[in-house]
């Protein structure tokens, strides 16, 4: 099996290709600008008379998880980007050519970049969520988003984006392939928005439309289980919905959607490129 | 029992859309054959590379590599490549890319490191060992991708354009590498532009164009279908009975397929009381021949 091989050569392009570097500067900078925002955020609300119990935790809850919204954001777009072309753009370019000509399965090419991007997700939410945890708990002494499923939810849904491109890449170039996606990931989130609304107004419709875009593209609900899992204190739950999450975290059945997503997309990427004229 | 041809195709096509790209051809390399594979820009020669590694699907037509199904494991495994384009991860050095394509190619882990360092100072890069391939020139590519090809000892080359990019001390370079393989007993498939090269190194070649082949066999028979040259007297155009009979200088050109339609032309002559001053034979070279077929698609 070279699998393994694959994946730990994509791995290595990207932190040669400075790809993750690029990303890591970013995301400090983000950090730091992050930092002094919780800084000043959390010296304002101790100045602030009269405050019901649970408050703070609440508050400092909803720093974390609006933050974390953030670093899911940027993994989204990394995962996009890393594997929009992972597949075509190296068949249009010919890079993969001479290894597609060695006795390497076509599903372990895709499985290998697969896992190698998954792999390289795994350590930048890893990181980062862990230094945002730790610089919220540094400035406020207080430990919150402590549970490790918030994380491990956000890798998820940049793993069912990394299919998704994948499953277009075995087809499409990486220009229209990266439309596609992003296209999908945007409808996914507005459709987070519309369902909140349609829970507010009570409406079936609306609420529905959401549901829907979520079976379609469930990363929006994955972090609304994350941002579920990473909000603790009293009134999280009300402070975490509007953007940054749902007030109705869906149910565990949205978990077993998205497996079968994952499985539904890598299929058809294996299908496809393993049928595909180079 | 006789050695599996290294690659046999049987009545292979390529269909993309409404274009035919290959057109039900059959063709045969010997095992431990120098193959020449000619033919014009977009005459189809890189579809059937690319199905006979595997990396294209016939639509319909069967194809072997060594004796196995093509794509299959086991072939491509015995199978080294040069891309046309030769290009490779720049990211990498020289040294990675072979270690890299080393291990694909299931090479031992113990002598790894001894034939990516012996190839690298075959292809005489020995130097550049470890510098990145971006900072290569298209020559210093090629060079590395001829190493990538034989990395894994493979039993059949296949070199798509593997000069193109080299000066002429390059070419030499890797045409005595292309007779060292020969001389191995390793199969060489080469396809190539450069006509002077598959003339100095190839044992047979087959001529593709629109998609099917219409010439193949071993080279000396291909440039014996040459032409004569005769300074007769007058009438010998009306007594050669030839479609084609040019005129050049005063003298007469004809086709012929061998020595005796040469005598046969020469008696029809004489038998019409022409007299035949001087008959010789004109050197064909595999240009001539490769620009005739582009031109008139016959041999």
């Amino acid at each position: 099996m070279s699998t393994h091989l694959i994946a730990f050569f994509t791995l290595r392009e990207a932190l040669r290709r400075r790809v993750v570097l690029a990303a890591a500067l970013l995301t400090l900078g983000y950090l730091v600008l992050y930092g002094v925002g919780v800084w000043f955020g959390y010296r304002d609300l101790q100045e602030t008379q009269g405050r019901p119990p649970g408050l703070t935790e609440g508050v400092v809850s909803l720093m974390l998880v609006g933050g974390l919204w953030s670093l899911n954001f940027i993994a989204s777009v990394l995962a996009v980007f890393l594997s929009v072309g992972a597949l075509s753009g190296e068949v249009d370019q010919g890079t993969l050519h001479a290894i597609a000509a060695r006795p390497v399965r076509r599903s372990e090419i895709v499985l290998g970049k697969f896992v190698g991007f998954t792999l390289m997700l795994a350590v930048f939410i890893g990181v980062s969520a862990s230094l945002m945890i730790l610089i919220v708990a540094v400035i406020t002494g207080e430990v919150v988003g402590g549970s490790w499923a918030g994380p491990v939810l956000m890798l998820l849904a940049a793993m069912l984006l990394i299919g998704l491109a994948l499953a277009g890449s075995a087809r499409l170039s990486p220009l229209p392939n990266g439309v596609i996606v992003f296209t999908l990931y945007s409808t996914a989130l507005i459709g987070g928005v519309i369902e909140q609304i349609g829970d507010v107004l009570e409406s079936a419709v609306m609420f529905n439309i959401g549901v829907f875009s979520s079976v379609i593209v469930p990363t929006r609900a994955m972090w609304d289980m994350a941002s579920a899992q990473l909000a603790t204190g009293g009134f999280a739950g009300e402070l975490s919905a509007g953007p940054f999450g749902a007030s109705n975290p869906p149910s565990g059945w949205m978990l077993l959607i998205a497996f079968l997503h994952l499985a539904l997309t890598l299929g058809f990427a294996l299908r496809t490129f393993g049928r595909r004229d180079f | 029992m006789s050695r599996p041809a290294a690659i046999s195709l049987s009545g292979v096509s390529k269909r993309y859309g409404d274009t035919l790209a290959v057109d039900d051809v059959s063709l045969s390399v010997a095992h431990g054959e120098v193959f020449g594979f000619l033919g014009p820009n977009g005459a189809g020669k890189s579809t059937i590379v690319k199905m006979v590694l595997g990396l294209t699907h016939p639509t319909a037509g069967e194809i072997e590599v060594l004796g196995q199904p093509v794509g299959s494991l086991a072939a491509r495994a015995q199978v080294g490549y040069l891309p046309e384009t030769f290009r490779f991860h720049d990211w990498l050095t020289a040294s990675e890319l072979l270690h890299f394509h080393a291990r694909l190619a299931r090479v031992s882990a113990d002598v790894r490191s001894q034939r990516v360092r012996e190839l690298l100072e075959l292809v005489g890069l020995k130097d550049r060992v470890n510098d990145r391939i971006s900072t290569f020139s298209k020559g210093m590519m090629q060079r590395v991708g001829l190493a990538q090809a034989l990395v894994g000892e493979p039993q059949l080359v296949i070199l798509d354009e593997p000069t193109s990019a080299l000066d002429p001390i390059g070419r030499r370079d890797v045409r005595d590498r292309i007779r060292e393989l020969g001389e191995q007993g390793v199969t060489v498939f080469l396809n190539s532009h450069l006509l002077s090269e598959v003339e100095q190194v190839c044992d047979r070649v087959a001529i593709i164009e629109h998609g099917s082949i219409v010439a193949e066999g071993n080279l000396d028979e291909l440039l014996s279908a040459q032409e004569i040259e005769i300074r007769a007297g007058d009438g010998a155009e009306a007594a050669l009975r030839q479609s084609e009979v040019r005129r050049i200088n005063g003298r007469l050109r004809v086709r012929v397929a061998n020595d005796a339609e040469t005598a046969h032309l020469v008696s029809r002559m004489v038998d019409a009381g022409v007299p035949v001053y001087d008959v010789r034979q004109v050197g064909d070279s595999l240009e001539d021949l490769f620009v005739r077929v582009a031109e008139r698609g016959d041999v």
